[in-house]
């Protein structure tokens, strides 16, 4: 779903005092408190979508996934060895938007000694993924966007987005973007 | 559960704009600033936002603000959005928007009073009883100038010193060298990477090659481009990807590791030749003999070199002493045959046949000539410096690479180029010579020896900066606790005591920052400086292209920019020309002191003041272009000057190049003293940069992107060295060395500590460091001792040497990636674990 800057602002308005008289708000939407438990704003939510399955999974060989909108590539690795905020048996299991946080490239070339994606074409930045997405060498601004993962069951769950994913204000708006439903 | 949105602001339409430049690496890229209300935001529709695009954007589109571009500063008191972007226009350096991490994070830079750059220093400050305590501006002004006319009125002014940036802006170093060169007359002063002023490549210099000669369009236009000692995709990051790469030239890499840069070569139909540390004159000299004895170089351009006789009629000395016509040269590279490719490669390593392709390569063998361009750094000229600048250039000219497009001798640029003298050194007045011959003050020898009675160190962490740190920092710490300690806030007590310190053969400093450093540990008063952002500042960057940087926010505290805490003092010792009204006045009446340079940007304020404007009101109209200088007025039009010597007319008396005499003998003795002992267990302890760091980190180590990259000092060591000696990823280590040479010839301990990167950029028998990192700096082991290269005072940085402790794990490492830092694109090859040669 896209959320213009007038209806953002609308919707908030009007949420107040839904969100007083206990109205359940529509898909992709939550409240945004402050540490009192007051509404402060109506913020947009990530979709959970289901992106793949681990006993398919193979180490070191990453596939790939569109989220939280169509056309907005991340890949889906077993490192083979443990990573920062990796989950699953072996804390190996992770996922991240591949349009590096340099100018955007898709980055695809994956180093499955190291784990790490890159070098992205463009520039050269190489993202170590069993550091949380920190740049091993190259011009990135920031890590990459850490995709938040559950296992249910065989079942690889994208519940979220830690950071900031190129080209983006606000990971879930934008003109155009339609954000996947949660499955 | 459910995951909120992430977002970052977009500066709306209305916010306020300025144009300025990186503030690191001499690419100087263009920026945007906007600042605009807290509490508001652009929308997502070009119609909504300043950016004046619709996001999302795609890839390379320039102008996405990462979380690390945006910050809160304030403004006229008020605290604003601020977002420091690459500039997505731009149409010169940076085009549409490129960036490094370095530049691409300039808006963690800001002062920002709840972020961690909030230690800014903000007032001035007085030693008292150990303690930096605040102080008046007034008072710490005048203290400043009554001890600085004690000083010269009763030890003369060579016992008054400055140690100042070369580069930080040109009203500034205009304004201190005013003071410094123009009022006081001192020879002791110099540049915060050097003892000495003086020429940092003289051997170029004395072939009559201006050092900064390129422009980055010819490193596109070229077809060859040999690059040497400098690997670009860390350090001039921008120049590398959107200049060298895009021009698809094959790159011939001289460096003894095996960085990005040199996998990138390889994999591009280049080579790396992979040196031992200290043999790029024998592998240089080598090279062109290859090329002389083929017939390979460029014919014309080498006969059009100057004559003997001509050289003998110059009225520099080093030239008539050093320089060479063709003849006199190929003579002597025929005499050792350490110059032929076999001999080279006993020296160097680097295999004969490589070599052979490289000088094939380079001058087009047998074929047409490609366009060729010599491009080379540090690793060239602080190691051996005369030597390897004059070999170097020797290589430009027989390749006839200068003054065409896509064919250029010239250094890549270590910072930006913002320094503009108020006058002439006073050379006449320096205690220093070589044969006879008067050379620059060597302040460090001169500071050691306990000649400086009073030191004023502007922008720099001098003592870690300079080699043979542990020894200055003994030295200063000697000098400074010499006599009376400051007891009171009171001005004339702390005067006086600090006058009786200087009689009793003390040292008194005063530091001149933007953040406390390691030689702050030392200083009796501070000065606290505003910055980039914080005034209008002009620089200009490694292709001669001068910009105006602009000031968008309030410098913090007290603060002030540094021509006016010049001026203040200035005036205060009684000196007339120091009432400037703003940095824009300073900036033209520096103008004329730039006439001739390869920066004369005198023509700029020329045409400003017949327009009846501001020279930086004209130049800020030009945005992140600027104007390529040098710059001249034809038919009331200014013109540029994309590169030097188009004309072939060189530096000289006779306006022709000259080949310098690259001598070798000089260089092997050298070796002979600096050379890791193996009997002691001693490896090469090389230093350098790495791509997400800048200089003594001031800015990084505040900036959470860059302290988790690098949260130590790293130690590069061979994987299989490692192995031998005991060592794993993340292990601290002691680099230690008993015998440093010290700036007066003897020698002493250093060492610093780091943690253990285990890589194959390095071979075995070589490891490398961080340059400066705080509290870790290299330079505790590196040799500061001038009487080894005399004729032109510069210290062999590059080439420590220490002996390797362990110490136990780092603790401080957790989260810190170790993967490979030198793979580039085309998946693991078997080059990725191979060397040419161990050390
Ligand atoms: S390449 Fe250099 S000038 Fe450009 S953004 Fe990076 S550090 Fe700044
Ligand atoms: S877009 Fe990936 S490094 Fe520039």
């Amino acid at each position: 779903m896209s959320l213009t800057r007038r209806e953002f602002v609308f919707l908030g308005a009007a949420g107040g005092a839904a969100a007083a008289a206990g109205v359940i708000l529509p898909v992709g939407l939550s409240w945004d408190r402050d540490e009192d438990g007051e509404v402060t704003a109506l913020v947009l939510q990530y979709p959970e979508v289901v992106v793949g399955s681990y006993l398919e999974l193979e180490i070191g060989t990453p596939s790939t996934f569109e989220y939280p909108a169509p056309g907005q590539p991340n890949v889906l690795a077993r490192l083979g060895m443990p990573a920062e905020h990796g989950i699953g048996p072996e804390e190996d299991l992770v996922a991240f938007s591949s349009l590096c946080t340099h100018m955007g490239c898709p980055v695809t070339e994956f180093q499955s000694d190291e784990g790490v994606l890159g070098p992205c074409p463009c520039h050269f930045t190489s993202f170590d993924l069993a550091h949380d997405g920190q740049p091993a060498i190259g011009q990135a601004t920031q890590r990459l966007p850490r995709v938040l993962l559950r296992l249910d069951g065989d079942e690889i769950v994208a519940t979220g987005l830690r950071r900031h994913v190129y080209g983006y204000a606000d990971n879930l708006q934008g003109v155009g973007v339609e954000l996947l439903q949660s499955s | 559960m459910t995951t909120p949105t992430t977002t970052v602001p977009i500066p709306p339409v209305g916010a306020v704009e300025h144009t300025t430049c990186c503030e690191y690496c001499p690419v100087a890229c263009g920026y945007r600033v906007y600042t605009w209300p807290l509490g508001t935001s652009g929308g997502m529709t070009a119609a909504e936002n300043a950016l004046g695009r619709d996001l999302p954007l795609g890839p390379l589109a320039g102008g996405w603000i990462s979380e690390n571009m945006h910050t809160v500063v304030e403004v006229g008191g008020e605290r604003q959005n601020c977002v420091v972007l690459p500039d997505p226009d731009a149409d010169v350096v940076n085009v549409a928007g490129s960036h490094s991490v370095r530049g691409g994070a300039l808006a963690q830079k800001l002062f920002r009073v709840d972020g961690p750059t909030a230690d800014r220093l903000l007032t001035p400050q007085l030693r008292v009883n150990g303690n930096l305590v605040p102080i008046p501006w007034d008072t710490a002004l005048d203290l400043v100038a009554r001890l600085s006319l004690t000083t010269i009125e009763r030890y003369g002014e060579l016992a008054w010193g400055m140690k100042c940036y070369s580069y930080e802006f040109l009203e500034n170093t205009y304004a201190a060298t005013k003071l410094a060169l123009a009022s006081i007359g001192t020879p002791n002063y110099s540049p915060h990477h050097a003892p000495a002023e003086g020429d940092d490549v003289p051997g170029l210099s004395d072939a009559g090659i201006d050092a900064f000669s390129a422009a980055f369009v010819d490193d596109r236009a070229a077809e060859v481009l040999f690059i040497a000692g400098s690997d670009p995709y860390e350090t001039k990051s921008v120049r590398f990807t959107d200049w060298q790469v895009a021009g698809g030239a094959k790159i011939v890499y001289v460096d003894p590791r095996r960085t990005f840069t040199a996998d990138y070569a390889e994999r591009g139909g280049g080579l790396h030749l992979q040196l031992r540390p200290g043999t790029d004159t024998c592998l240089y000299n080598a090279l062109v003999l290859l090329i002389l004895e083929n017939g390979w170089e460029d014919r014309e351009f080498v006969e059009s070199l100057a004559t003997r006789a001509e050289l003998d009629a110059e009225s520099k000395w080093r030239r008539v002493e050093y320089g060479r016509t063709r003849d006199e040269l190929l003579g002597y590279l025929r005499s050792d045959a350490d110059f032929t490719p076999e001999g080279a490669e006993k020296v160097s390593g680097v295999p004969a046949s490589k070599i052979r392709q490289a000088a094939e390569l380079l001058s087009g063998g047998a074929g047409p000539q490609p366009l060729t361009s010599v491009l080379f750094e540090k690793g060239v000229y602080w190691t051996h410096n005369y030597e390897n600048t004059a070999a170097i250039a020797n290589l430009g000219i027989v390749l006839g690479a200068s003054g065409r497009e896509g064919r250029a001798t010239s250094r890549m640029g270590g910072h930006q180029r913002g320094g503009q003298k108020a006058a002439s050194y006073p050379l006449d007045k320096s205690p220093h010579s070589v044969d006879g011959h008067p050379v620059e003050m060597d302040t460090e020898r001169w500071l050691v020896e306990g000649n400086t009675r009073f030191r004023w160190v502007v922008g720099t962490n001098w003592i870690s900066a300079m080699a043979g740190t542990g020894n200055l920092r003994r030295r200063v710490h000697e000098l400074t606790h010499m006599g009376p300690q400051v007891t009171s806030t009171d001005p004339a007590t702390a005067l006086a005591q600090l006058t009786a310190r200087m009689d009793a053969g003390g040292m008194v400093l005063v530091h001149q920052e933007i953040y406390a450093n390691e030689s702050t540990a030392f200083a009796d008063i501070v000065l606290p400086a505003a910055t980039w952002g914080e005034e209008d500042f002009t620089r200009a960057n490694a292709e001669r292209r001068l910009r105006l940087y602009q000031g968008f926010m309030d410098a913090p505290g007290e603060s002030r920019p540094d021509w006016q805490i010049f001026a203040e003092v200035g005036q205060r010792m009684g000196f007339d020309g120091f009432d400037w009204a703003d940095s824009n006045a300073v900036f033209e009446e520096s103008a004329k002191r730039s006439s001739g340079s390869r920066k004369d940007y005198s023509a700029l304020v020329e045409l400003a003041q017949a327009q009846g404007r501001r020279a930086h009101d004209f130049l800020g109209d030009l945005g992140t272009t600027g104007l390529q200088a040098p710059l001249r007025i034809e038919g009331g039009e200014l013109i540029e000057t994309v590169r030097l010597h188009e004309d072939l007319r060189f530096k000289s008396g006779s306006g022709k190049a000259n080949f310098v005499m690259p001598d070798w003998s000089r260089v092997r003795d050298r070796n002979e003293v600096l050379s890791p002992r193996t009997d002691k267990g001693e490896v090469w302890v090389l230093n350098g940069r790495v791509n997400a760091l800048w200089n003594n980190l001031s800015d990084f180590s505040r900036r959470p992107l860059a302290a988790e990259r690098w949260p130590m000092n790293p130690l590069e060591v061979n994987p299989a060295d490692a192995l031998d000696w005991g060592l794993e990823a993340g292990d601290l280590v002691s680099v230690e060395c008993d015998d440093v040479l010290d700036q007066i010839g003897g020698t002493g301990p250093g060492g610093f500590t780091a943690v253990v990167y285990p890589t194959d950029i390095v071979p075995r028998g070589v490891t490398y460091t961080y340059f400066l990192f705080p509290g870790s700096a290299a330079n505790n082991v590196t040799p500061a001792d001038t009487s080894l290269q005399p004729l032109s005072l510069r210290y062999p940085f590059k080439l420590g040497r220490g002996r390797l402790r362990r110490l136990g794990v780092s603790g401080a490492v957790a989260g810190m990636s170790f993967a490979s830092r030198n793979r580039a694109p085309g998946g693991v090859t078997d080059h990725d674990h191979a060397t040419d040669h161990d050390q």
